[in-house]
């Protein structure tokens, strides 16, 4: 949203938040307005008194912090797991030939089906959520890492080369620096399933975090808990691609386009 | 002894295409210490390939290519290259590429600082050093890329149309930098390009190659009455009628 402030009075936050601040608003009207049953739509001020109430006990907190666990330790697993074999299938052909085929069927592929398998091989635990994680953002993060090693300017390895760089250090000294931007365009598309799947399969089994949190409100009809629920996962994946922005913003400080349009 | 030698050089690109293509054909050619050789030719007839192959980044279909008589395997810091479109380390400070050699052979950090802040001066380039190449303009990025391989003081400078992609201004400087530095510090350059002029302002022997499939179809002593414009002129003029007949062909 670019509209210009023109008048000096309108604050710039109003402006930039002008729309989610105006669904906002229809939220809690509608449910003054009496126009829907605050149980199906609690309104909002009642949902945040109870989020702070949810707060001040740390019940929520702590299931928040379940899910953040999770979904970072699926994403970081994925991360180091996705860029390996993105970087082999750039540059061996074994390697290619043995991934690219996987890759191709499971990246369209709806991984959740998976969860039954899962749980049956890992638990209903962490681990299985924690997988499960790992299996969905893995792939945007091996194609990503695959494009950008792959299409590295063959000028930039000869002057490597040329200036004493071996073949084998060619890889850490340009290869990967080069790719740098591709490969945090796949981490930040692959950011946010992580914390969808999470949620998910924290529905789907027990264990807690907020998914669970939200499917054990909704079971005893606490329909304002539901809906803390729901905030505090808009909040943390909010925040989380905030601190992700600055990361990539920081790390590619050199790179023209240092923000991808998302 | 020569420096540089071709001897019945071939390269020929395989590709996807059923048809290879002979980029280059049976190149001799050779080139004495020092010397400053310029090599123009109509585009696609290899000259730049020739560069590539003396620098080690491709493999030769056919014949030798020898530096100081050994022949020429792989790519090495002895042979510096500066392409056209500059090919700078995009994550790199300016200082952070004109480093870059110094360090991967392994020279420690205040000695490569210093040796490195001298060609960023002699580039004319000081002030710049904490700079990312994208905010620098054509000719600095082109001063900073003859900064980085002049550091690695290579005794042969390779040179693939370093002006071409640079204003008519910035490359006119640039032009006369280049001949400062070459006359304070020899080396054997080798300056593939397509502007006669410049072939004649700059080199002291200027290679006519061939429309593809390359092959040296003349040489033309150009180190001669370098301070005269209208030899100048003369001199391009006939290195133009040698062209033509190449250009007139592909």
């Amino acid at each position: 949203m670019s509209a210009p402030a023109k008048e000096g009075r309108v604050p710039r936050w109003l402006v930039r938040y002008a729309s989610p601040v105006a669904v906002l608003a229809a939220w809690e009207l509608s449910v003054r307005l009496g126009l829907v049953d605050p149980f199906l739509l609690p309104a909002l001020s009642s949902v945040l008194l109870r989020a702070a109430e949810e707060i001040a006990t740390g019940d929520v907190l702590f299931h928040a912090w379940l899910t953040i666990y999770r979904a970072m330790a699926g994403f970081l697993a994925a991360t180091a797991l996705g860029v390996t074999i993105g970087v082999l299938t750039a540059r061996n052909r074994y390697c290619r030939w043995f991934f690219e085929p996987l890759v191709s069927v499971g990246f369209p592929m709806p991984k959740i089906a998976f969860m039954a398998i899962f749980i049956l091989w890992f638990g209903i635990g962490d681990a299985s959520k924690i997988v499960m994680v790992t299996l969905t953002c893995i792939f945007p993060i091996i194609s990503a890492t695959y494009l950008g090693c792959s299409q590295v300017d063959r000028y930039l390895v000869w002057s490597a080369r040329n200036m004493g760089t071996s073949e084998r250090r060619v890889l850490w000294k340009v290869v990967l620096p080069a790719s740098l931007p591709q490969i945090l365009n796949g981490l930040q598309i692959a950011f946010p399933s992580a914390l969808i799947v999470t949620v998910v399969t924290e529905m789907i089994s027990s264990g807690g975090g907020l998914g669970g949190y939200m499917i054990l409100a909704a079971r005893f009809a606490l329909s304002e808990k539901v809906f803390v629920g729901v905030v505090v996962i808009a909040v943390v994946g909010y925040a989380l691609l905030t601190v992700f922005g600055h990361v990539r913003r920081h790390i590619l400080a050199w790179h023209a386009e240092s923000q991808m349009a998302i | 002894m020569s420096k540089i030698e071709f001897a019945g050089v071939r390269k020929v690109f395989q590709g996807d295409t059923p048809n290879p293509v002979v980029a280059i054909d049976n190149i001799d050619l050779t080139v004495r210490q020092d010397e400053f050789v310029s090599i123009v030719g109509p585009s696609g007839c290899g000259k730049s390939t020739l560069l590539y192959l003396l620098g080690g980044f491709l493999d030769l279909s056919g014949g030798e290519i020898r530096v100081d008589g050994r022949a020429v395997t792989e790519p090495g810091p002895d042979r510096g290259i500066v392409f056209q479109h500059f090919a700078l380390f995009p994550w790199k400070t300016v200082l952070g590429n004109v480093e870059y050699g110094l360090a991967e052979q392994g020279m420690g950090k205040a000695e490569r600082r210093e040796i490195a802040q001298g060609y960023i001066d002699m580039v004319k380039l000081g002030g710049f050093e904490d700079t990312f190449p994208n905010r620098l303009s054509g000719g600095m990025q082109q001063r900073v890329a003859l900064a980085r391989t002049l550091a690695c003081d290579p005794d042969i400078l390779l040179m693939d149309e370093p002006f071409g992609a640079l204003d008519a201004q910035t490359r006119h400087i640039l032009q006369e930098e280049l001949l400062e530095i070459w006359s304070r510090r020899k080396k054997t350059v080798l300056f593939v390009t397509h502007d006669v002029r410049e072939a004649v302002i700059l080199a002291e022997r200027c290679v006519v190659v061939t429309a593809r499939p390359g092959r040296v179809k003349t040489e033309i002593d150009t180190s001669s009455g370098k301070a005269d414009g209208a030899a100048i002129e003369k001199k391009a003029e006939e290195i133009w009628d040698v062209l033509r007949e190449e250009l007139v062909r592909t």
